[in-house]
């Protein structure tokens, strides 16, 4: 597509500017698809190229290319440029923001109700707690990236380190995963703060490089650490998590014996489902309590302008290494709560894939928005189930997602950031402050 | 000049960006409740002055002592905890966030109480009343003139002593400059905040100025008062005549 500032400042209006545009195009595809489709080529039986000519083919294509570049160029002219803020009647506005102020807590409340409403439907708790755990990696994320503005392309690697840490304390001690999940998010943060201080004055493109790097070296660790990690070989027999102290299996010991009631399966699974809701639950809950102190302020401002920062007296070394290692340690409590879900995990799940699964989640829900990433996290992970059926097409459908919404909300789906200072009193201006002139 | 104690006092100063000299032995006085100006042709190193002071770069000789101690290599976030603010080039407000939100970062690094602090919003807000019927907007959509003024409200905020100023007046339309440099003389006058300001704008700078600075490739080549050195033959060739704005 043409940048859409060129239509911004001159419309191409008029039939000669549609053909026009229908002709390059046509042209291109023409360039693009005459040896791709135009030749076809074999082999033939005895190994000597055969070739034959599908000019019908090419003809067919190179016309839809030019038909569709028309129809775009119409649509586009008939919706009007892109990026512009389009006008919306008051209603719609006011209807908005009544969708806005009870959305979240409508989805908080659905959320709670889950495992009631799908109990007796496996496959939607395990999604459900999938994407949970995606909800928590993205707010996690969402501090280093969204508040802090430094982009981490290696954060699985917090993941990895709080998984393994859980997987290895609770097979060769025994810990139990309510001593092992804060430990794991505290090695997690050690880390983040490893990685923060070699990238202390890199910024954008080239700090993004050294937190790929960085992801990958912790899984090429652990693959070839046999004798902590076990390496590709993983760790299994990881515990499941107890209610404090009470297992919830089948045993006499176990939570529904106690209770008296049947037991099923499905104990464990609903209990896991408010294990990590609550896990995300309290990330959430500790991202915009920090977002009101000096200290989330100061993150903030920091990806405006460092040298602003620096200026007003933050010391912004602190600043990147205390946003590092509170994403980590929440990365680290998401992989405790990975590995004991799993009950095995090994280097396979580790792999960049994720991270960039993440940042797509934080990125798609609008850097900085809480709400945002949340909605994010469900259509993203809801979505590769949605398109199960579509298969091989599945990813097609799902990279063209991606596509509009950049292009229909460039700063993702919840692109509003609430401002966290307030006046204390009511705003009454008196007249006499507002009388200068307006230049 | 004549004040035993001085503020600010910088000693031989020498700076530079790699190997390029950018100040190259500067020696200013600021006393306090002083406006100082320091005027001066584009690279002729008035912002490194005022960033040295800040510790970035970094002295490479000489002295900067503040209420008589040596703040050299002090490092540049404790600075501001010195009760030094600085309104740098170029405005820098913090696009996303909001009026109250970028005020309130300057004086978050600051440790006082929040009657304080309310008091001082006050202030700014008496100031510069375009910023209290802003308060919720964001800083990025305010007008070059709104930002200049969030910057010094955001340096003031940390309740300074001494308030250094950098280009206050660029790219403003000449009546907004003016109420800029109105309110720099109110702040003076009223509050007894020390102020140094950097200006390419010679003519306002030195009528608002108790002493000016004149700045040539790194080196001080005049100092004055105020309207000493607007009466000067050469500060009139080189930075007014032809140049007024």
């Amino acid at each position: 597509m043409t940048a859409p500032s060129t239509h911004t400042t001159k419309p191409a209006t008029g039939i000669p500017a549609l053909l026009k545009t229908g002709f390059i195009n046509a042209v291109i595809a023409l360039v693009l698809f005459s040896l791709m489709v135009g030749i076809r080529t074999e082999a033939g039986s005895e190994g000597q190229l055969t070739y034959w000519t599908r000019f019908g083919e090419l003809a067919s294509l190179v016309a839809a290319v030019f038909g569709g570049s028309i129809v775009i160029e119409l649509l586009r002219q008939w919706i009007g440029p892109t990026g512009a803020e389009k006008l919306v009647p008051p209603a719609v506005q006011s209807g908005m923001s009544f969708v806005g102020r009870y959305l979240a807590p409508a989805l908080l409340i659905f959320t709670l109700l889950v495992p009631v409403i799908f109990y007796n439907q496996r496959y939607i708790l395990d999604l459900a707690i999938l994407v949970l755990t995606y909800v928590m990696l993205g707010w996690g994320l969402n501090v280093v990236v969204g508040l802090a503005g430094l982009l981490d392309l290696g954060y699985v690697a917090f993941y990895a380190v709080g998984a393994y840490s859980y997987a290895l304390l609770a097979t060769n001690f025994g810990w139990s995963f309510w001593i092992c999940l804060p430990l794991a998010g505290i090695l997690a943060a050690f880390w983040g703060v490893l990685l923060g201080f070699p990238v202390l004055r890199l910024r954008g493109d080239y700090l993004a490089i050294v937190t790929l790097a960085f992801g990958e070296i912790i899984r090429l660790v652990l693959i070839n650490w046999q004798t902590l990690t076990g390496g590709p070989n993983g760790v299994s027999g990881i515990p499941r998590p107890t209610l404090f102290g009470i297992p919830l299996n089948n045993s006499d010991e176990g939570l529904a014996a106690k209770l008296g009631i049947e037991y099923s399966p499905t104990h464990r699974i609903v209990f896991l489902f408010y294990l990590i809701l609550a896990l995300a639950l309290l990330t959430n809950w500790v991202t915009i309590r920090l977002r009101r102190l000096p200290i989330g302020r100061a993150w903030e401002a920091l990806r405006e302008d460092e040298v602003a920062c620096r200026a007003l007296g933050i010391n912004t070394t602190t600043t990147k290494l205390t946003a590092f290692a509170t994403g980590a340690m929440f990365g680290g409590f998401a992989g405790a709560f990975f590995a004991t879900r799993q009950g095995f995990i090994s280097p396979e799940s580790f792999t960049f894939q994720e991270s960039a699964l993440v940042l797509a989640i934080v990125v798609l829900g609008g850097m900085g928005s809480q709400l945002g990433v949340a909605l994010a996290a469900l259509s993203m992970i809801g979505g590769f189930e949605l398109f199960r059926g579509l298969e091989t097409y599945r990813m097609l459908v799902f990279g063209w997602a991606m596509v509009l919404i950049m292009i229909w909300r460039p700063r993702g789906l919840v692109g509003h950031r609430a401002p966290t200072v307030y006046l204390k009193k009511a705003q009454a201006i008196s007249s006499d402050l507002v009388k200068e002139g307006h230049g | 000049m004549t004040a035993a104690s001085p503020l600010l006092a910088i000693r031989g100063l020498h700076a530079a960006y790699g190997k390029i000299e950018a100040l190259k032995g500067v020696d200013v006085e600021i006393n306090s409740g002083e406006i100082v100006a320091l005027i001066g042709a584009n690279g002729a190193g008035k912002s490194t002055l005022m960033m040295t002071i800040f510790g970035k770069p970094r002295a490479r000789a000489g002295q900067i002592l503040y209420e008589g101690k040596d703040i050299t290599a002090v490092p540049t976030h404790e600075i501001a905890h010195l009760r030094i603010a600085q309104s740098p080039e170029g405005r820098r407000i913090f696009p996303r966030m909001s009026v109250a939100e970028n005020l309130q970062m300057g004086a978050d690094v600051t440790e006082s109480t929040p009657a304080e602090r309310e008091s001082t919003l006050e202030r700014v807000f008496a100031l510069f009343p375009r910023l209290k019927e802003r308060f919720a907007q964001r800083g990025g959509t305010l007008s070059g003139g709104e930002q200049q003024m969030l910057a010094i409200g955001r340096a003031l905020m940390s309740r300074p002593r001494l308030l250094l100023l950098d280009e206050p007046s660029l790219g403003l339309a000449p009546l907004i400059a003016r109420q800029i440099f109105d309110a720099i003389r109110t702040l003076n006058r009223q509050d007894g905040l020390t102020v140094l300001i950097v200006e390419q704008n010679a003519n306002h700078a030195l009528k608002l100025a108790h002493r000016g600075y004149v700045m040539v490739n790194g080196l001080i080549t005049l100092a004055g008062s105020g309207a000493e050195l607007l009466q000067r033959p050469e500060i009139r060739a080189a930075y007014l005549e032809g140049g007024r704005h």
